[in-house]
This record gives C-alpha cells, structure tokens and sequence, in this order.
C-alpha cells in the first residue's frame, strides 16, 4: 500500500484504502499556524490569540499538536463550541409564544438550564449514553437531582400549549431523527414508504411519551415560578391510552386497539422492559423541600419588614401632611396590612408543620391535630388579609367615585373594578375552610418507567444506529462533510456511507470508551486525515480530477465558520469577547449590546439575531446539519453590522501603539503575517489617509476578509 | 463488548446499502464561451413560477370527462382497464422499494367544472378565472412526467436528477453560469417566497452543486418595509469605497493562493454585488412607485391574494432590472407543501389557486402592457400529478406519470395545448417530456445549449440535456 507510511492512527488507514482503490494520494500536511487556527476554531469556537499561536509554534516537542488538542479539550470553551452543535441536533429552543403577555407557548421557561447541562455535560465528558438517559428520563433516574432534572429540557421543550398532538409528533420525530437517525415521521399516516416500520410502530414509540408533561420546579432563592426554576418533564397520567390515528387524522383514533409502548422491531431487540419508578417525596411534592419552606417563611418575614415600613411612612405623611383625611384612611390601611402581615407567618409555620407531619412516614400521630391548628391559623390570617383587602378596595371605590376635578367624570371602568375588588374581599372573608391549603401541588407518587426503559434502548451498546448516528454527527463538524451524508436518515431513503467500514469502527470506539466524546475528538483531530491541507495544490491536481467533490478525503474541506462562530470570533480578535457561561438567555434585540458568547442569546424561531441568521444559524424547529451559503447579505453584515464596525475601531485602538501596526492586524485577525504583496497594498492604503481611520478600516476590512471566516 | 455482534447489521440496509452507481466523472469539458449564448435568444429572462406539493392536472389545465362518466368505479371497469398494464406504471417509475406505492383504482371525479377560452378555445378549469383571460398567450404541456412519486421530485424537478443521486445544478444556475449579467447592481438568479423544505431537497432547488456557490440562486425577501438587512453602512460612502477596495486586492492575492476554492471566488462577488444592493434592492421593492391599477392588478389590495402578488410584482420589477432568472415558489408549509392534496383536495386547490390566479394574470397583463413578455419566459410548474383514483374520500395521492405545466411569452408559441395524457389522465401518452426537456426550453430560448454547458470532471447524462419542446415554439 502506497499510502500505508501515511497512517498516523485507524482512521487514517480506512481513508487510506479507499483512496488506494480510487487512485487519489493525500496531499501534505496543513502548516502548522493553519492547523492551529483550525483545531481552535473547531474544538473552542475562536481563533487563537497571538499568544496561543506563537506558543504553539514555539513548542518544538514532537507531541506539541497533541498538547495543543489536549488542552482545547480540557477548555471550558470547548463546552461552550460543541454545545452549540448539539443544541442544532436537540433542537434548543428558548420559550416562545407571546413574551410580552408572558405567554408561554412553545417550547418552556428557564431552557437555559438545559443550555447549560448541555455545556457542563461536555466539558466533563459525561458518556453519551449517559446524556441520552438524563435528557430522556432525568426525571426518573435522579428524580431528586435538579442538575439532572435540567437535561429533560431535550422534552420539556416540545411543549406546545395548544397542540398535545404536535407536541407528542415532536417528541417522537426528532427522538427518532437525532437520535436513531430514522425518519420514523414518514409512519404517522401510513406505514412507511422506504423502511420497515409500520404506522402501528409509531404510535408505539409515541406510547412511550404518552404520559409526560411539563413543570417548573422551584429552585433556592426564588419563590415566583415565572422568574426561575427548573424546567423538566414527569408523568402525569400513565392512564392516558395511545391510539394509532387512522390516516394520521386526530379526529379518528382507532380506540379499539389501544397500543402498549414498543420500538420498531426492525431495529432488532426485545422491546426494553418497563419498570414503574416510586418517586420520593421531594419528587412529587417539590415544594416540600426544606428550602421551599425556608424561602416562603423568608418571604413572609420580609413582608412584614415591608409592612412596618409602609406603616412608619404612612404616619411620617399623615404627621406632616396636616392630618388630612385621606392620610388618615391610608395610615389606617397600612395598620391593616402590617397586622395581616404579621398573621401570615404563624400560619405559614403552622401549614408547614402540618405538611411535613401529614409527609412523614410514616405519618405522625398528631398530623391531624397539626392540620387543625394550620386550619385555624390560615383562616386567621385570611381574615385579616381579607379585612386589609376590603379596606384597600373601599378606598379605591371612594376614589373612583370622586371626579378628580371638577366638570370631570368618574372613570365608570375603575368603579366597577374597585366596586369588584371589594366584593371579592368580602366573599373571601365567608368561604367556609375545609383543611388547610398544603404548600404545593403534589403529583403522582410514581413514574411509568416508559422513558427510562426507551432511552436505555436508545443508549445501549447494542443499538445498531444510536453510535453511528452520533459518530456521524461529529464527523460532519470536524471534516466538513459526514460520512452518512443524509444526517437524520440512515434508512434506504438517506445515502450511503461513503465510508461504511470507518463509521463501523468509530462507533465501535466510542462505545468500547465509555461513550466518551472527547476521545472521539481526540481520535479524529490526531489523524492525517484532519491535519491535512484543505487546497489541492498542484501535488493534488491529479486527485481533484478523480474526485472533485473531495469525497475520499484526499485533502481536507476548508469550511466558513458557523453564524456563532463568525460573531464570537469578532469579538475575540478584538479582545472583547466575554466568555461567561450559564444563566438565563439574554434578550435577542439586546445581542449588539452584549459581548456574551453567541449560544447565549435567545434562540426562538419567531426573534431570530439578524445577524446570525444571515450567516444560516440553526433552525430551532430542526437543524441536523447548517447549510453553509455564500450570499451578498452576508457581506452586508460584515461591511454595514454594529458589530464589525465597533470591534474594528475597538481593536484597531488596542493595536494602535505597536511598532508594526499591519502585521499586529494581519496577526490578530487571520492568524498570519502579511505577505509581501499584501503588506505593499497596506502601506498604500495608508498613505495619504488619517491614519487613525485607515487603521479602524484595515482592520475592518480584515474582518470581512475571506481568510477570517474561512476554517482553512 | 463483542465487536462482531455490535456490527451486526440488521439486515435491512441500514448503513449498508450498496453507493449507487458511480458516475463516470472524466468527462472531457467542451469548450464554451461563457458569458455569451450559443445562438441568438428569443428571451433575455426567465420567471418560473413553482407550486410545491404537486397540483393536479385534471383539475386545472387538463379536463378529463370520462373521469366524471366512471366515477366511483374502479379502473378494472371501464374501457380503460389496461392503464395499469401499461409497462409504463413500472418504467416510468424510480422505486426506492419495488410494489410498495400503491395504484388507486377508484376513479375520482373531477372536482371543478372547465371553460373554453381564447380564440384557441383552450380549456381552463373554473378554477383559474384570471389566468384564463390570458390562454391565448399560453402554451400548455400536458405529457409531462418525472421518476420520483415522492416529494423528492421537487428538487428533481429543478435538477433534473433523482433526489435519490443527490444534488445538482439546477435549472437557475446554469442560467447563471452561462450567461452573463445584465445588470450588476442586482443578483442574476432571485428566489423568492420561502423555499421547499428540507424533506424535499430544500435549499438544492435552488443550489448550484458543483458549479460553485456564486452560482446558486439568492433568497430576497418582499418585504417593502425592511427590504435589505444592514443595508445602510455607519461610514460615509468614501470610506466604505476604499474598504471594499482594499478588501478585494486582499481576496484577489488570496485567490492566487487557492485557485480550487469556489466560495472564495463567490465571496469576492457576493462583495461586489451587496455594495451595489445597498441601494439597488430597496429602491427594486418600493412598490409605492407603483399606480394603483397596477397594484390592484396584481391584487395588493386583497388579503389573499397580497401575499404571491407582491411576489409576482417584485418579480416583474426584476425583470424590468434585468434579473436573469427569478424563481418563485408558492405554497412553502413546512412539510411536502399546500398543493399536496392527499385530502380535501377540492376545497384546498380552490383556496390556493384563488392565491395564485390573479397575481399570475396579473404578471402576465402587466409583462404584456410593458412590452416585456415577448423577451420574458414565464414557467408556470409543479413537482408532479395528482392520481385519476381516489385516496380516501375526497383526495388524490401523488402522480408522475402525467401532469402539465404551461410557459409563456419569450417566444412561445401561444394558445398551444401539445402532449396528452390518456383518457383518464393517467399516462402521458403523447408527445411525452421529461423534466429536463422544460429546461432545455428554456435554455433553447435563452440562446443556450446545454449540450455546452459543461464543467470539466463533471460527466453529464443524456438525460440531463433534455430536448427543447420546438412545438411549442413561435
């Protein structure tokens, strides 16, 4: 074998016997600042800084690119890069619907949390299968766990607040696509037209599904739900029957037939066994947690601090306000409120302690007695608060009824609201009690074992696709091009491997290691086949001929960076990126005024960034693969964006005071010095032009640079 | 963990399938002056009108009575029973799996009445009121048939290659590659409305393969109110002049340094172009320049019929540019697409040709009033049929055997029907045309042959050339 001296590790020997077949030679080695640049922007999202480049560059070790790869891998960057991918694949998406009506219809509040286990999971190298357990059934296996719970944001995110259909279809098409590579979707209506699954299989991989829904937990220092928490998925009811719809028509179930949960048998194994999950009480009565407990009680104590302050206010105004009247109903309505205040906290104790008597197990004796006195208590401070509302809506009433000024009407609106407000007061004050009001909503005591028994299915070593499928996807973003071509569908619709035997044996490795990604990684990005040059050059003449598309791997595929990429990696030359992770996704319209990395800003279908759209960013809805256009608008956003005008004059300042200002830009931006010819062009541009401005527009025109978006 | 039992496949095909025949790549390029037509064109521009999901033939340009005389009965009883002997029911098709698409045999009847037209006395469905005002100017293909029964044959239709072979050049991008511009302040090849999906081919209808990216077509959104994203630079015009200067002696050295790169060399022109589309494309969408004859003719002043109207006018205001080809997709849905009737198909094809038919007629009347249709082809297109049978109650599934297109101006010959299918609109029968062949048309028109059209290293079939439909031609 010609090419056998060639092999640096296995990959490189099935490329190598494929092209031997085909009569194509890989070209040389990629210089050593190209390969730099690209293991940098393909394992942490960013160029190399000067400092990472000469560094690498100076280290003269025969392992030195080895180092280098190791070390992107332990950075925390790297998490950040590839949770990007993977967001593609698992379809993030942000809450969406109304956010101005605080209407959430797609999707669900705090995904971010996802986000972030997403990031964290990668950066340890949490096995893969381990991360399909947790996004499939976090729920059920670390049903305490809220760092797992956020993984079962991969299903909290296909809620659809009117449509339990298209949310299950979701649930069930794109488990299937991004995990299994299998376009099960074509079996909704009928069974499907290229591979072996009936319309009956789907309705049974939908049966494992069935019972979820979507809640938001409480987490430490928030007690408003709407505000924060963790967004995660539970069984509500494994009563609830899955039918196969005739013709895919949600008019007509077939109810005769009522279908137990089951994988395409094609897939090979018995359908997974399924075990009914008891859940512990801080599962399925989340509010029972004693941090619950310790942040209402907080809450009410703060109220009463409030209280006493409104109250101290209240009677500093009516002291110098001349003892007016209507001081003296507000001072006296501030006494109401401070009184009710302080009646809240013994009856928020009282329901405590009636809660955590009546969840013990096994339940104390006096747990009924308990609930007695938090009755009591409960009713006390209702009255109170009621008497404080009654007054409160009366002086609304007075003031509706008084026409501000004179020859003005009465806001005949505000009266009937005022008029409503006093009456609901004072029928709140009548309701009969029946126990008292427990602290939260408690939910079943038990889980299906649906999801988990799927996801380890999913998971197992012996799926015959889940490996390949995810071996594939890394493949993809690593060499520009996957060896399946068709991502999502591995099924006699999608294309052939080109490369059947090395998708076999890199799915082989990544199980027998654990389902660790970051050896995979480390595997690829190790090969010749990786750290080849990416332009054919004459020594390649010859292949381009053979095989033009470069589909043998001969050479390697230069690619532009990802829309996230193109933006972070502005940022970064310029010295401003801000590399923070975690937390809540900041507001679209807001992403000029932030330096925060791409995959941190919302990502919804309705509010795209203009600016990353333009550069194809993901569909939230499904993104299997980017598309990687080259179209006009895109230089638009290069040339005319805030963006790159504000890092240019940010970056082209912070070069200013160096000694070789144009080989600086050429450094920082593209990762290599100028060549003579474009050095000569440069000191051309300067001369006769300020040069404060021909500074700002060098590096602003490096930035649009075909070079700089190029992963050579 | 065994290795062998883990690679086990499952003996269904998954990953294993046979890479389908090769193509034989070392074909010998032909030399072509690009830039230039072979011959001297009878039009200078193309709007093709695409309608995603696959529309029926015979409720809209092909009238088929005797599907009213049998309805109900089962194709077995009638006189045309051997329909489904034809050996075309197989040839005609490219199954992925043998026998697996299903006949239906119950005739469906036609769901809408026709009218005769024009002084040819072409026959229209009622469907289509407005154009029908035009049918002297059409000229309608009524054999047309294609491999793919599934949706992949929308891309196929603008590649001319099974979905299943991959991506291609397209019908647009050829266009592109051969001929040169007319004006360079806008691109060659627009697309407007919201592309077919991914399930279908999605951004390759429109994509330019292996010609390279400068190539592929160019999505603008009609959107009078914000028609050119960072369309406005934040530095005088002088400034902005001498970066992008600057910026194209840099990528031209770079250029040198990788001669096989094709983005870079679509990079450097997408730079060229967005300086010029800063102020060409805002100016091209201001509609309000526009009379209001001419907007209610396109039907701006009706909700529904706003949407494709602004499309058809933006499309007549490239052509008044210019833009060498406009390709214009109607009924994007996020799936298989709106004219995929596999149910309610009378009540859906009435909604959506009420959607389409004025702005058409309306593009056709404006094209004609301005002395533009002579020089402008107008492709009016589909993906594939619909079956005479009936699915489920009220439907038709999906149909390439027979199925019509029309074209206008640019040198067509009007009030043309050529090709039939057979009496139950099943088969074309006569005067059948591949996809390929409406390219070659259009090609043929524009002064191009694709037989020179040609890339080294990238081996052509026959049958991508297709044959130009001459009787159809003025």
């Amino acid at each position: 074998m010609k090419t056998a001296g060639w092999s640096r590790n296995p990959i490189d020997a099935f490329v190598a016997a494929t092209q031997e077949k085909k009569g194509l030679t890989p070209v040389a080695p990629a210089a050593a600042r190209v390969l730099a640049r690209r293991v940098f922007l393909d394992l942490v999202g960013v160029p190399p800084s000067r400092e990472d480049l000469q560094a690498f560059l100076a280290d003269r070790s025969p392992n030195a690119y080895e180092k280098l790869v190791d070390r992107l891998l332990d950075d925390p960057r790297y998490g950040q890069r590839w949770g990007r991918h993977w967001m593609d694949i698992w379809r993030y998406s942000d809450w969406y619907g109304w956010r101005k009506g605080n209407d959430v219809r797609n999707s669900s509040r705090f995904m971010w949390r996802w986000r972030d286990w997403i990031v964290e999971s990668l950066n340890a190298d949490k096995g893969y299968d381990r991360m399909i357990v947790e996004m499939l059934a976090g729920d059920e296996v670390a049903p305490e766990d809220p760092q797992v719970l956020r993984a079962t944001g991969f299903l909290a995110r296909n809620f659809s607040k009117y449509d339990r259909h298209g949310w299950m279809q979701d649930a069930v098409d794109h488990t299937a696509m991004g995990l299994l590579g299998i376009t099960l979707k074509c079996a909704r209506c009928h069974d499907h037209k290229y591979d072996a699954f009936s319309q009956k299989e789907y309705y049974q991989f939908r049966a494992f599904f069935e019972p979820y829904q979507v809640r938001v937990d409480r987490v430490p220092g928030q007690t408003d739900i709407d505000k924060d928490g963790v967004a995660r998925v539970f069984d509500e009811d494994t009563k609830t029957p899955t039918y196969k719809l005739i013709g895919g028509d949600i008019q007509n179930p077939d109810k005769d037939h009522p279908l137990t949960p089951g994988v395409p048998a094609i897939l090979g194994g018995a359908a997974p066994e399924i075990k009914s999950v008891s859940l512990p009480v801080a599962a399925y009565y989340p509010d029972h947690r004693g941090f619950v407990h310790a942040d209402l009680l907080t809450q009410a104590r703060n109220e009463i601090t409030a209280a006493e302050e409104g109250l101290r206010k209240a009677r500093e105004e009516f002291e110098t306000g001349g003892k007016a009247r209507k001081l003296e109903d507000k001072m006296l309505l501030a006494e109401k409120a401070l009184t009710a205040a302080k009646a809240a906290v013994p009856a928020l104790e009282a329901r405590i302690a009636a809660d955590n008597a009546a969840h013990s197990a096994p339940p104390a004796p006096d747990a009924e007695a308990l609930g007695t006195t938090a009755r009591k208590a409960e009713r006390q401070a209702g009255i109170l608060k009621a008497d404080e509302n009654i007054y409160r809506a009366q002086l609304e009433f007075a003031e509706a009824l008084s026409a501000p000024k004179p020859g003005e009407v009465a806001d005949e609106k505000k009266i009937a609201a005022a008029q409503k407000r006093v009456d609901a007061a004072k029928a709140a004050l009548t309701q009969a009690a029946e126990g008292y009001t427990p602290i939260g909503k408690v939910y079943a005591d038990s889980s299906s074992g649906r999801r988990l028994a799927l996801a380890q299915w999913i998971a197992s070593s012996r799926n015959p696709l889940t490996a390949r499928v995810a071996v594939n996807h890394i493949w993809l973003r690593h060499f520009g091009k996957a060896l399946v071509p068709s991502v999502f569908d591995f099924g006699r619709n999608g294309r052939a491997p080109t490369h059947p035997e090395l998708l076999d044996w890199l799915a082989t490795e990544l199980v027998s290691n654990g389902w660790s990604m970051k050896k995979l990684h480390r595997l690829m990005l190790t090969s010749n086949t990786y750290r080849m040059t990416s332009t054919a050059g004459e020594a390649g003449a010859a292949s381009a001929k053979l095989d033009p598309d470069n589909t043998y791997y001969w050479r390697m595929n230069p690619r532009r960076m990802e829309a996230e990429i193109v933006r972070d990696s502005v940022l970064a030359v310029a010295g401003q990126l801000d590399t923070t992770a975690n937390g809540p996704e900041i507001d679209a319209t807001g992403a000029d005024q932030t330096a925060r990395r791409s995959l941190y800003l919302q990502h919804t279908p309705d509010v795209p960034v203009q600016f990353l759209k333009t550069f194809d960013s993901a569909n939230p809805a499904e993104c299997y693969e980017r598309n990687e256009s080259v179209v006009p608008h895109q230089a638009l956003a290069m040339a005319n964006s805030q963006l790159s005008r504000k890092q240019a004059k940010a970056l082209a300042a912070r070069l200013a005071a160096e000694p070789q200002f144009i080989q600086s830009a050429f450094e920082s931006i593209l990762g290599r010095p100028p060549s003579a010819a474009e050095l000569a062009e440069a000191d051309r541009f300067f001369t006769g032009q300020d040069a404060a401005q021909a500074r700002e527009s060098l590096v602003h025109v490096l930035l649009n640079h075909n070079d700089f978006v190029t992963i050579r | 963990m065994n290795r062998r039992t883990f690679l086990a496949d499952t003996g269904m095909g998954f990953t294993g399938l046979a890479l389908g025949a090769l193509l034989n790549r070392d074909g010998i390029a032909r030399a072509a002056t690009l830039g230039q037509p072979h011959f001297a064109p009878k039009a200078k521009r193309v709007i093709w009108l695409f309608m995603i999901g696959g529309v029926s033939q015979m409720e809209t340009f092909d009238p088929k009575p005797e599907l009213n005389k049998y309805a109900g009965k089962s194709i077995d009883e009638t006189p045309y029973k051997d329909t489904l002997d034809n050996p075309l029911v197989k040839k005609n098709l490219r199954e992925v799996i043998t026998g697996l698409h299903k006949v239906h045999p119950k005739i469906f009847p036609m769901q809408v009445g026709f009218g005769k037209h024009g002084q040819s006395g072409m026959e229209i469905s009622d469907w289509w009121p407005n154009v029908a005002k035009h049918a002297d100017k059409l000229a309608v293909v009524r054999s047309m048939w294609t491999t793919d029964n599934n949706h992949g044959a929308q891309m196929q239709f603008h590649t001319g290659r099974h979905v299943l072979e991959g991506p291609f050049p397209t019908l647009g991008s050829w266009v592109h590659y051969g001929l040169g511009s007319l004006n360079d302040n806008l691109p060659q090849f627009v697309v407007l409305g919201d592309p077919i999906d991914t399930c279908c081919g999605g951004l390759g209808a429109h994509g330019a393969s292996y010609l390279g990216p400068e190539h592929a077509g160019i999505q603008l959104d009609v959107n009078p109110e914000n028609p050119l994203a960072f369309a406005k630079p934040d530095v005088s015009a002088g400034v902005q002049q001498k970066e992008f200067d600057l910026l194209k002696r840099f990528n031209n050295l770079s250029a040198v340094e990788y001669p096989d790169d094709a983005s870079m060399r679509a990079r450097i022109k997408s730079y060229e172009l967005a300086f010029h589309m800063q102020t060409a494309v805002p100016e091209l969408m201001r509609f309000e320049q526009e009379t209001d004859s001419t907007r209610s003719l396109y039907g701006l002043d009706q909700d529904v019929t706003r949407p494709f109207g602004e499309m058809c006018l933006a499309a007549r205001r490239m052509a008044e540019r210019g833009v060498r080809f406009v390709q214009v997709f109607h009924g994007q849905n996020g799936g298989a697409g709106k004219w995929d009737a596999h149910s309610k198909l009378k009540k859906t094809h009435t909604e959506l040709c009420a959607q389409v038919d004025k702005p058409i007629a309306g593009l056709l009347a404006d094209l004609k009033q301005r002395n533009l249709l002579e020089e402008t082809l107008v492709v009016w297109c589909t993906e594939f049929g619909r079956t005479p049978g009936a699915q489920g109650s009220d439907g038709r599934d999906h149909h390439p055997y027979g199925f019509s297109v029309w074209f206008a101006g640019g040198g067509v010959k009007g009030g043309t029907v050529h090709g039939a299918t057979d009496e139950l609109g099943f088969h074309a029968v006569e005067n059948r045309h591949y996809v390929t062949d409406v390219h070659a048309t259009v090609l043929h028109q524009l002064g191009l042959d694709p037989r020179r059209l040609e890339v080294p290293g990238r081996k052509r079939l026959d049958i991508d050339f297709g044959e130009p439909i001459r009787a159809i031609l003025a």
